[in-house]
């Protein structure tokens, strides 16, 4: 038997590929891995491919059908079922003797394992072990800790409370779950509401945690020694100098039941149609199972599901620990749509803007008009029909127009002009206009659990005639195109005022050091604009934020001002549009230099000797001038303000309430964070073009040529 | 109508100085022709009268006050730019009125003395075109015209008539004498051109690498040249300048054996020209090189000595290249060897 496996493995001599995404520690222990098994079967090869973890799962989704896919591939256990439905992977029918057996259920759809686990991720209690002793049992005593360890500028507790992977150990310790096995959600069930109402208590009322927490913040809090406890995973050690403890989640002392954070489970899957399906399933086991397991554990630092190893690290030994009570991320596809209702709820109370009640309330309301309604399948044919009249007119006009000899004669004598465009033609057709065609076929589609069906025109007529939302909801399209509107009106009249205040200014006789100012002053353009977005967002930090604290000193009265910017429609709102006006002016302010290096220096004095003031100068001979120059600037900042997907996502991320996104972010929102509305985000990007398209043909009238 | 007076004026970019020191003193309602070759500060000094250029050092007075100052909209000047510099986004018309609009005059007011210029500029049918629209000669006229519209107590012209044709230039230098007549406004007006200089001003200001050389009224200039520089810059052909060394009664040229019948003593330039010599049976000897027509004279290039001589004769002349001629002289003038300065 052996040797006929050893037979059947040297007539291969095959190559395994391995995808995954691992990086740092966990790449290079899987790299060990892959090393010592080929030392072992010395005719075979390990191809490991590391992909961007962003783009992983698109790429298995369509990879994998096409025959390009991997023999086998790591990723978390999120997709199983929906890979399972797709039958991009073979279920696992060898032994799992010695896997831990919470890895093994995270992996098993309809009564089989698809899967083999390897590792577990989870959120952990973190604290500084210098200024804890022995960690807490209970929220009370941890509440009793913290709020002990706070006093001027240092916090017993920093998370991200408002974020439901970190609300996930309370809700489960009041027995609440996102979603049923069967797809039920019930956000403003009674459980719900009192762990909503938890959270508010710990991260808000009691005054042990900093407000508005971000990832990097909590990290950045932690480094410079600021806070005590830290709820975060094992990632949070990665990059930390200082030491620090692990403990499992104590239990909720309202309940008397242990909080249970969500567990992620990587695990190797075999693609479907690999080559050599033993040898693969030979270096999987190698890869989850004794030495493999060990190299991981101690070298990439995981905590494995092989339940043999020995020595662990204590924060891998309490991962392992918590893997026992964590509970394995949902994977039912309604469960993105959960999250942002519940995200929606939890800012809210966090905010205080809502009652727990209330908050609970407004966010089953919110998944009920997220979750897809039910697809209704249109017939095609009158589409078809309509696609075929179309073409055939336009076959039609072109045959029209060929039968005039003139043009003929034209396009014959400039036949080859055509040769010479093809090329850029082409790139064109394959850049542009496909990419631009598929995504408009894209929304006459519905993507629902992986299949795509069609529903003709009516994402169109459900959103223009705003049937899901009422028009003045913030989900509405003309909600949001109103706010677009403004955004793009605002912005654009502080750029020009702002660059072509500026740029007036420079050209002055007694500026000193004009180069050195115009450098300084193209700097924020120069910079990439999300960089920008995420230094803006920071400086608006209701607690730590520069803004903030510039106010402090100018208002008075005593104590830090705290002002939450993202709270209220207004200010949310202002502080996108001062970011994007410090990203915005420079272009501008640029283009303007260069119109008024165009605007020779005499006429400014024969206007000067005909007796014109300064004000009088600009409004008569500068403006006219300089006019023809900035309205294509200005059409072209339009274009870019009205899509400036990049400000708002990163600084209100269309707080509060969705009532700060603008059309492409919102797009963006129905695409990925949405259950993954495919087809409802493609009617909005066309939506978005038609818009723009109208816009710019409008703006051609009105400028009276051709700009752009 | 103003004074304007220039008190040892200096102008200076950094280290290079452009104006130095220059005095002039223009009357009321006089007309003065600025000449000098091209760079040597004429624009210059323009621009510092209309108040673009501050002043490095010195006075400037505009109707007897102080005016180094003043901003330019509160000299009364009027400017005619080298280079136009017509608003190209306006009509003729509204170039034109521009100051008067600025001005706050009605707009029934502004275009009716718009019509007025334009109609003295013949510019009427241009009036609803752009700049951009115009000739050369056209855009030089408009400059004109929005200058004239303003009615300034000063003009100040930056060569408004050298994109013209010959017989445009002549039309327009007759209307720019009508005009200031009519309008008795003091006239500073720039110019490379001779016959400009000759035909309009009153009073004639020669300027050589920011100084003034002399100035007159062009009678004087021609007769009586300040220096070598004036004497060459004003007349054409210019004069003819020899170094000779006086012995009393007569003087010597070099490479000529003859002694030339002019008095003097020691070394010094004698000036001579070309209309005041004609050709005789005897007197200096010489040898013609060239001949240049000109229709009705002609100008004979004599080889003198070792020096080339320019002489005026009427058409037809009767000799040719290569022959011998004697010349005669009716007027010389006599500048320093070493100074350039005329000597009496
Ligand atoms: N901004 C400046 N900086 C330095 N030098 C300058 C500047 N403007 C003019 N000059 C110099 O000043 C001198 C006088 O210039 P100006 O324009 O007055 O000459 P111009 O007599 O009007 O000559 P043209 O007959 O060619 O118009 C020139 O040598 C010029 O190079
Ligand atoms: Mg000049």
């Amino acid at each position: 038997m052996t040797a006929l496996l050893l037979l059947l493995a040297t007539a291969s001599a095959s190559e395994v590929t391995v995808w995954h995404s691992y990086s740092g520690a966990e790449q290079a222990a899987l790299e060990q891995v892959a090393d010592d098994w080929e030392s072992t079967h010395p005719d075979d090869r390990v191809s490991l491919v590391a992909l961007p973890f962003g783009g992983f799962d698109t790429k298995v989704d369509t990879a994998i059908p096409r025959g390009n896919g991997p023999d086998l591939f790591i990723a978390a256990h999120g997709n199983v079922a929906k890979w399972v439905l797709e039958g991009v992977i073979e279920p696992w029918t060898s032994d799992t003797t010695g896997i831990a057996p919470v890895g093994l259920d995270a992996f098993t759809v309809d009564e089989q394992l698809w899967g083999l686990p390897i590792a577990t991720k989870s959120l952990v209690l973190l604290y500084d072990p210098s200024r804890i002793a022995s960690p807490p049992q209970t929220t009370d005593e941890l509440i009793a800790m913290a709020r002990a360890e706070t006093a001027d500028g240092h916090y017993g507790l920093a998370y991200q409370a408002a974020d439901p992977y970190f609300h996930a150990p309370w809700m489960h310790a009041f027995g609440a779950v996102a979603i049923d096995d069967d797809g039920t959600v019930s956000l403003d069930g009674d459980a719900q509401v009192q762990s909503f109402a938890f959270a508010r208590r710990l991260a808000v009322d009691e005054g042990i945690a900093p407000t508005q927490p971000t990832g990097e913040l909590v990290s950045r809090l932690y480094e410079d020694g600021d806070v005590t406890f830290v709820i975060s995973g094992p990632w949070f050690t990665a990059d930390l100098s200082r030491p620090v403890a692990a403990a499992p989640f104590p239990m909720v002392s309202e309940t008397g039941l242990p909080a249970r954070p969500y567990l992620t489970v990587d695990g190797i899957y075999q693609a479907k149609g690999a080559p050599s399906p033993e040898l693969a399933q030979d270096l999987a086991w190698a890869i989850a199972s004794a030495h493999g397991a060990q190299t991981r554990q101690d070298v990439g630092g995981q905590a494995v599901t092989w339940t043999a190893t020995t020595g662990a690290s204590p924060l891998v030994q309490t991962l392992r620990t918590q893997a026992e009570t964590a509970i394995p991320m949902p994977t039912h596809p309604d469960i993105s749509a959960v999250w942002e209702a519940q995200a929606y709820a939890l800012r809210r109370v966090m905010r205080g803007s809502a009652s727990p009640e209330r908050a609970g309330r407004e966010a089953q309301a919110r998944f009920e008009q997220l979750q897809q309604k039910d697809v209704v399948e249109v017939s095609r044919s009158p589409y078809i029909a309509a696609f075929g009249v179309l073409l055939l007119g336009l076959v039609g006009m072109l045959v029209v127009r060929l039968r005039n000899p003139e043009l003929r004669n034209e396009l014959a004598a400039t036949k080859w002009d055509y040769f010479w465009i093809g090329p850029a033609a082409l790139a064109m057709i394959a850049l542009v206009v496909t990419p631009f065609v598929l995504g408009a076929a894209v929304s006459l589609y519905a993507y629902q659990g992986g299949e795509w069906t069609f529903v003709g025109l009516s994402h169109f007529s459900d959103i223009l005639l705003s049937r899901d939302f009422p028009i003045t909801s913030p989900m509405s399209f003309f909600y949001t195109l109103a706010v677009t509107i403004l955004w793009t009106v605002t912005n654009l009249t502080l750029h020009v005022s702002i660059g072509v205040a500026l740029a007036l200014v420079l050209r002055e006789p007694w500026i000193r050091m004009r180069g050195m100012w115009r450098a300084l002053l193209i700097l924020p353009w120069a910079v990439p604009n999300y960089i920008t977005a995420l230094i803006w967002k920071s400086m608006f930090h209701a607690q730590y934020g520069a803004i903030n604290k510039l106010l402090a000193i100018v208002t008075p009265g005593p104590g830090p001002v705290e002002f939450d910017w993202f709270a209220q429609f207004s200010t949310s709102f202002a502080a996108n549009l001062a970011t994007n006006t410090w990203l915005g002016f420079p272009f501008m302010m640029v283009v303007t230099l260069g119109a008024l290096q165009a605007i020779p220096k005499d006429l400014e004095e024969a206007a000067e000797v005909d007796g014109a003031g300064y004000l009088t100068r600009l409004r008569h001979v500068v403006w006219p001038l300089l006019r023809p120059a900035l309205l294509p600037a200005i059409l072209l900042g339009s274009v870019w303000t009205f899509n400036m997907f990049n400000v708002v996502y990163l600084v209100s991320s269309g707080e509060p309430d969705g009532s700060t996104e603008i059309l492409i972010s919102e797009a963006y929102r129905w695409a990925f964070s949405r259950n993954n509305q495919y087809g409802y985000a493609a009617a909005y990007a066309v939506l978005i073009f038609g818009v723009l398209l109208v816009y710019s043909r409008a703006a051609n009238r009105l400028v009276g040529r051709k700009v752009l | 109508m103003a004074t304007v007076t220039l008190d040892n004026l200096h102008k200076a970019y950094g280290e290079t100085v452009v104006l130095d020191g220059v005095n002039v003193e223009v009357a009321s309602g006089e007309y003065i022709v600025l000449v000098g070759p091209s760079g040597c500060g004429k624009s210059t000094l323009l621009r510092c009268i209309a108040g673009l250029e501050t002043i490095t050092a010195g006075e400037l007075c505009i109707g007897g006050k102080r005016a180094n100052e003043r901003a330019p909209r509160d000299r009364g000047v009027a400017m005619v730019f080298q280079s136009y510099a017509l608003y190209p986004h306006m009509t003729v018309r509204d170039n034109m009125a521009f100051a008067l609009k600025v001005a706050k005059v009605s707009k029934k007011e502004r275009y009716a003395q718009v019509d007025e210029a334009a109609a003295l500029l013949e510019l009427t049918p241009l009036l609803d075109r752009l700049p951009g629209q115009l000739s050369g000669g056209q855009r030089q006229r408009v400059a004109m015209g929005r200058a004239i519209v303003r009615r300034p107590d000063v003009f100040l012209f930056d060569e408004p008539l050298s994109n013209l044709d010959p017989a445009l230039r002549g039309h327009m230098r007759v209307e720019l004498k009508r005009m200031h007549r009519r309008l008795g406004a003091t006239i500073v007006h720039v110019t490379h051109d001779q016959v400009e200089a000759l035909t309009l001003a009153d009073r004639i200001v020669v300027l050589d690498k920011g100084q003034v050389q002399q100035v007159g009224s062009p009678r004087d200039l021609f007769e009586r040249p300040a220096n070598v520089f004036v004497a060459t810059f004003i007349g054409a052909p210019a004069m003819n300048l020899l170094p000779v060394i006086g012995e009393g009664e007569t003087c010597r040229l070099e490479g000529l054996e003859q002694a030339l019948p002019v008095s003097g003593t020691g070394a010094f330039t004698l000036g001579l020209r070309p209309s005041d010599m004609f050709l005789a049976d005897s007197g200096i000897p010489g040898v013609v090189d060239v001949i240049e027509s000109l229709g009705s004279e002609a100008m004979v290039h004599v080889t003198v000595g070792a020096h080339d001589v320019v002489v005026r004769a009427e058409e037809p002349v009767q000799v040719n290249s290569g022959d011998v001629v004697h010349l005669k002289l009716s007027t010389v003038h006599r500048f320093d060897g070493t100074t350039g300065r005329r000597l009496e």
